[in-house]
């Protein structure tokens, strides 16, 4: 409410945004949606200089295929990325997690890469990227360099971003033939942030789990791929999975107004259950 | 590229009124709507986005006021709870919906409600009662209890207008 | 029957009772209804509280030279510049030794801070945007002192003081009969520890308002609030005269209680008479969160005694609430809790101690309840578990313990009107129907109900009165003038259709002037659900009056008794045809009869309490209700989902039957609240609820369709025998949901609100069921 002034710079690229914040040396950051940005501005969270505002460039939007991928522009609206038919059909995991962001109103101006770059641990985009094993495209105006999304966030809103980095495009493995995907979250009230969200992807063969992915948000400093959960799951049936999979080792989730650590504990173990069963019954079905 | 501290000039068509001013860069589109262009019907209630009382479409979208900023949205077309109105004044019907089931009883959440109602009524599908409250769900109110703000979409949904 | 009651026969009723559209609606929703927020002046100032960042300390330095220097910004204010730094309540009730201890609080902090975010220094700028640096640029150095946080720990021996005169706030004292006799003849002893949370009113209009001085030097304050009544505490902090501060109240964004004491009133008051000029506070939700006086944390042990046919023997009962950092309405809260605490039943033996302590939690006051509603979890859990034990039907324990006219509160207290318990327990189950199934095999669904009483018209010594002033236009319209401050309730919509009905005025040709303590006569506060009794009462005998003047006239006139004279539509209508109201007018004025009444009513009285509770009437009457809660519960996740929600209430008469349903659904979604989701969460004094992302308050996702069930006794003390309805149904949640809970999962929840996490703790104490009871 009560916010120090600061200058409103329009970007017409990304290119120009990147320059901005150069010249702003730590001052300024960029506003996409706004839907996170903007909040922190009001609990005066934030002392800024200036704000770049890439929500018109016309650069970075839109999803397109590539060889086994997907190719989505960063500034892209979750509500966009949700309904386009490429995502639906080729990566539905993504269109999902894009779906369970916030409320419509937050998905009609939230963007794809501000809610990476905002990097909150317990955020579906993050978490879906992370468990696809997505990479991204950072630029800083003059170059691109390309970083795993596992190593992109690197703690609690911290990324791997330079002071004058912006990401630019983000590349989706498509989904296989055989595989199926889960997602599963739990919320204080509908629709509110994540306390715990899982997801995964399972393939089978004569019903048995041959291969799988599953990555948590919310509990711990980012999403966290379950390497060791995902052994245990070799060779199991749908209805073996409770069995399977015993408390999950490796967390350190927080306890905060919104759940206790041990809680939290408590929901990735089910919520790994539930959406390991969901993608195995999703890859029955796609068999 | 823009740049001034202050001063920052934007127009935006409120209630199809253009409205040129020039404010902060930092201005909301909420402060900007109640302090520089005189319309108070979108009330500060959180400034998080969560409590839905300064909801305005945004060029027909709805929009959380209070984490936009003004300069964000030059040139777009805005609509308040004010803008529902008849030339004469009238209420809209989604308006006289509100009124018939007694769906105001403080008041202040209620020009947002009418915006994300109006929203959900522009898009022409005709939704379940848990589906409006779905929608409903970035709108807060503390006296009602919901069901006759649903009662008045339900009704006014089901009479096509 | 007692002729404290009006009653009217329902087909005599012409406007009361009738589902109209309250007045005020129209304007909010066109949007141009302007809140305290709206009002803007040419050259107004801002100002903005600085306010302590720590629990419990010495304020070692306070330095606002660097923020004065800010640009923009006109002057900031320390205690010192208050010319009465204090706002001091005679509350009664405050016990200890101290006799003359009064609830006192200063109005900026000098040398001591009791709890995060109490105000320090005022910031008064040109701009709103000169404030955030400006509040960042007060130096404020604090000597940290300890922190108490509980009301055990404050209460213990050698605790560390946290005001003067000790800890130990008030304390309330109910005796009745032999409980030790009563617990050793019973068959069965329940006994039950139960908790509630600091919750916060959360109404969408945070604090707000606007200050000037008019042409004649009076201080105009125009407030959210609840009572303009405070007009007399701002001239007191100004060192004013009364008559030279006037409140007013414009329609208020939801109050609850929260806007009850004073919020912004003072800090205004403060910056308009510094400046000389218009000054306009707006409070921050995170302020709002962090400062604004809570509804009391409650921890309550319950033992009931009772026969193996499910009669209650007697109830043991200890209370012991957090009153925070300063005593605001913490004495009165407690009386409440103890009056209400053995519920709507009957019992010969009680023993209630109840207690409450200072700690460095914010202040706690009143809040839509006021205290009488977290006793509904201890006695209403009590009845489920008595229940449970002896095998019997939840209903039917209930009914055998209800009260009936003429029976005693252990304080007391006789219940002089008729009590409709019965009838609403059997209409919340006769409209559930059968228990539904669960929706998965890892769910499973649970069915309780709930009763409970609340007072409503304030505490009889108070010697509460309202006044209204009613007067005809000389076109035949009406003008109502009353001080009742209208917060949502469709206060002043009911007086309109109170006058309406006894001078057959149309609804729209009357204008009703409300919330202004200057021009309006005095109505006393919009709370203790009151006003329907007190100004629609006064608003009664006002029309009442200038009914009798004008037939009293006309029947002169005309040289008939007055009784063959009646008000209708059409005019006087009398023996040898109608006479219209506006030549009528002119017949009063002819005559020298006055076209207006002045109507005060006056509460019933009743002698003052001491610590040891003991009074034949505390309260004009009660409320009485039963709530129906149908819950899921996720076996694997700990959440609940509320199915189904019914709630039932005799409310005497409804005065407007949408209004009534309108607050039984957003009283019972606040209860629901409560009950599952809200907590304003404290760690050491130091509050970390920020904001309504962390403060979270039912949306429309989480609550189903209240379906409210209003019973018409007729036997109300309010007009047309109305009983107050705007407190009454926000208890039985409490108890509705956590006893659903219990009924789903074999085990109860005691402490709230009801987490995921402590469900999952009943889940592993209880079998869960997850077929249908039959």
């Amino acid at each position: 409410m009560f916010v120090k002034p600061f200058r409103y710079v329009r970007a017409a690229s990304l290119a120009e945004a990147a320059h901005g914040l150069r010249e702003a040396d730590g001052g300024a950051r960029v506003l996409a949606g706004g839907q996170s940005l903007l909040p922190m501005m009001n609990l005066g969270l934030l002392d800024l200089d200036a704000v770049i505002d890439v929500s018109h460039v016309d650069e970075a939007r839109g999803v397109a295929e590539d060889d086994g991928y997907l190719r989505i522009g960063a500034l892209t609206r979750h509500r966009e990325v949700q309904a386009d038919p490429l995502v639906t059909s080729r990566q539905p995991l993504l269109a999902s997690a894009a779906g369970r962001v916030g409320s419509s109103r937050i998905r009609a101006r939230g963007t794809l890469g501000g809610s990476l770059a905002h990097s909150d641990p317990a955020a579906e985009l993050p978490l879906a990227m992370i468990a696809l094993g997505a990479t991204y495209e950072v630029t800083d105006g003059t170059a691109t360099r390309t970083v795993r999304a596992d190593e992109f966030h690197v703690s609690y809103f911290t990324t791997d971003l330079a002071p004058d980095e912006l990401l630019a495009e983000v590349r989706v493995p498509t989904l296989g033939p055989g595989w199926g995907w889960g997602f599963q979250e739990v919320s204080r009230r509908p629709g509110d942030f994540a306390i715990v969200a899982a997801a995964a992807l399972v393939r089978l063969a004569d019903g048995e789990i041959v291969e799988s992915r599953l990555a948590l948000g919310g509990v711990s400093e980012r999403a966290l791929r379950l390497g060791a959960v995902e052994s245990s799951v070799t060779g199991a049936r749908a209805g073996q999975l409770e069995e399977r999979i015993g408390p999950i080792e490796g967390l350190d989730p927080v306890t905060d107004t919104s759940a206790t650590a041990d809680h939290r504990r408590h929901l990735a173990r089910v919520l790994s259950v539930r959406a390991l069963a969901d993608a195995s019954r999703r890859a029955e079905e796609a068999a | 590229m823009n740049d001034e501290r202050f001063g920052v000039s934007t127009t935006l068509v409120v209630n199809g009124r253009p409205v040129t001013r020039s404010a902060g860069g930092h201005v909301t589109l909420l402060r900007w709507l109640r302090d520089e262009a005189d319309v108070l019907d979108p009330k500060y209630g959180c400034g998080e986005g969560v409590c839905g009382a300064c909801t305005v479409l945004v060029d027909g979208e709805p929009a959380s006021a209070c984490i936009v900023l003004a300069a964000q949205c030059e040139g777009a077309a805005i609509t308040t709870a004010a803008g529902l109105l008849g030339d004469d004044g009238e209420p809209s019907p989604l308006q006289r919906a509100f009124h018939e089931h007694h769906a105001a009883q403080c008041g202040f959440c209620t020009p947002g409600m009418l915006m994300c109602a109006q929203a959900m009524l522009a898009d022409g599908t005709t939704r379940s009662r848990d589906e409006i409250r779905e929608e409903l769900h970035g709108n807060l109110c503390r006296c009602t209890g919901y069901q006759h703000i649903v009662d008045a979409i339900e009704d006014a949904q089901g009479a096509g207008r | 029957m007692n002729d404290e009651i009006r009653t009217s026969k329902l087909d005599e009723l012409r406007v009361v009772h009738q589902p109209l559209a309250r007045h005020d609606a129209a304007e909010k929703i066109a949007g141009s209804t302007r809140f305290a927020g709206d009002l803007a002046y040419a050259g107004m100032l801002h100002a903005r509280l600085v306010r302590s960042v720590v629990p419990s300390a010495r304020l070692t330095r306070r330095d606002v030279s660097r923020a004065a220097q800010v640009p923009g910004v006109v002057a900031v204010l320390l205690g010192e510049d208050v010319p009465n730094n204090e706002i001091s309540v005679d509350v009664p009730g405050q016990t200890i030794a101290v006799g003359a201890l009064k609830a006192r609080m200063q109005i900026l902090a000098t040398e001591r801070v009791r709890f995060h975010g109490e105000p320090i220094a005022l910031v008064i700028a040109e701009h709103e945007d000169a404030l955030a640096e400006a509040c960042e640029a007060v130096e404020v150095e604090y000597e940290e002192l300890p922190v108490i946080s509980e009301p055990a720990d404050a209460l213990a021996e050698g605790a560390f003081k946290i005001h003067e005169g000790g800890n130990l706030l008030a304390e309330w004292r109910i005796d009745r009969g032999d409980v030790d006799a009563a617990f050793a003849a019973a068959d069965v002893v329940i006994e039950g520890a139960y908790a509630t949370q600091f919750v916060d009113h959360a109404y969408l209009e945070p604090e707000a308002g606007v200050g000037w001085y008019d042409d004649d030097g009076v201080m105009n304050l125009r407030v959210a609030t609840q009572v303009v009544e405070h007009y007399r505490d701002v001239a007191k902090i100004l060192g004013v005269p009364d008559s030279k501060v006037r409140v007013i109240a414009p329609y208020v964004g939801g109050g609850f209680g929260g806007k009850e004491d004073m919020t912004v009133e003072p800090y205004l008051a403060l910056a308009v008479a510094h400046t000389r000029r218009p000054v306009r506070m707006q409070w921050t939700r995170n302020e709002s969160l962090l400062a604004r006086a809570k509804r009391h944390r409650n921890h309550m042990t319950y033992r009931t005694a009772a026969t193996n046919d499910g009669t209650i023997l007697a109830q043991d009962i200890e209370i012991v609430s957090d009153a925070g950092a300063y005593a605001y309405l913490s004495a009165l809260v407690l009386l409440y809790s103890s009056v209400h605490a053995c519920g709507p039943y009957r019992l010969d033996a009680a023993r209630i101690r109840a207690t409450t302590a200072y700690t460095n939690n914010p202040p706690t006051s009143a809040f839509r309840g006021f205290g009488g509603m977290q006793v509904v979890l201890g006695y209403e859990s009590q009845m489920d578990e008595l229940a449970k034990w002896l095998r019997l039907d939840p209903g039917e324990v209930r009914k055998r313990n209800a009260l009936r006219r003429g029976d005693r509160l252990p304080v007391g207290q006789e219940i002089i009107t008729e009590v409709q318990l019965a009838q609403t327990i059997d209409a919340v189950r006769e409209r559930a129907g059968d228990k539904p199934a669960p929706s998965g095999p890892r769910k499973a669904v649970g069915r309780a109900i709930a009763s409970n009483m609340q007072s409503y018209g304030r505490l009889v010594w108070l010697n509460d009165s309202a006044a209204a002033w009613i007067g005809f236009q000389m076109d035949g319209s009406l003008t109502v003038r009353c001080g009742v401050p209208d917060i949502g309730g469709g206060q002043a919509s009911s007086l309109g259709q109170i006058a309406s009905e006894i001078l057959a005025v149309d609804m729209d040709r009357i204008t009703v002037h409300f919330g202004d303590s200057a021009l309006n006569p005095l109505a006393g506060t919009t709370t203790a659900t009151r006003q329907l009794l007190m100004s629609g009462n006064a608003t009664y005998e006002a029309a009442v009056m200038l009914r009798d003047q004008l037939l009293g006239a006309v029947a002169l006139e005309i040289g008939e008794p007055v009784e063959a004279f009646a008000m209708t539509p059409a005019g006087i209508a009398g023996p040898a045809g109608t006479t219209a109201v506006t030549a009528a007018l002119q017949i009063c004025r002819r005559r020298n009869v006055p076209v207006e009444a002045l109507g005060t009513f006056f509460g019933p009285k009743g002698k003052e309490v001491t610590r040891d509770l003991d009074g034949e009437r505390l309260f004009p009457d009660f409320t009485f209700g039963t709530h129906l809660a149908d819950v899921e519960v996720d076996l694997d996740t700990g959440e609940v989902k509320v199915l189904r929600y019914i709630a039932a209430h005799d409310v005497g008469r409804a005065i407007n039957p949408l209004s009534v349903e309108g607050q039984i659904a957003g009283a019972a979604v606040q209860g629901i609240g409560q009950a599952l989701l809200e907590e304003i969460v404290m760690q050491d004094g130091v509050n970390l609820t920020g904001g309504f992302f962390q403060y979270l308050i039912p949306t429309a996702m989480d609550v189903p369709d209240i379906e409210a069930i209003v019973l018409e006794s007729g036997e109300g003390l309010g007009p047309f025998g109305a009983r107050g309805i705007g407190e009454p149904p926000i208890g039985p949640p409490l108890a509705a949901i956590s006893s659903a809970i219990a009924d789903a999962v074999g085990a109860r929840p005691t402490t709230l609100p009801i987490t995921p996490e402590r469900v999952l703790e009943c889940v592993e104490r209880g079998a869960p069921s997850t077929s249908p009871a039959p």
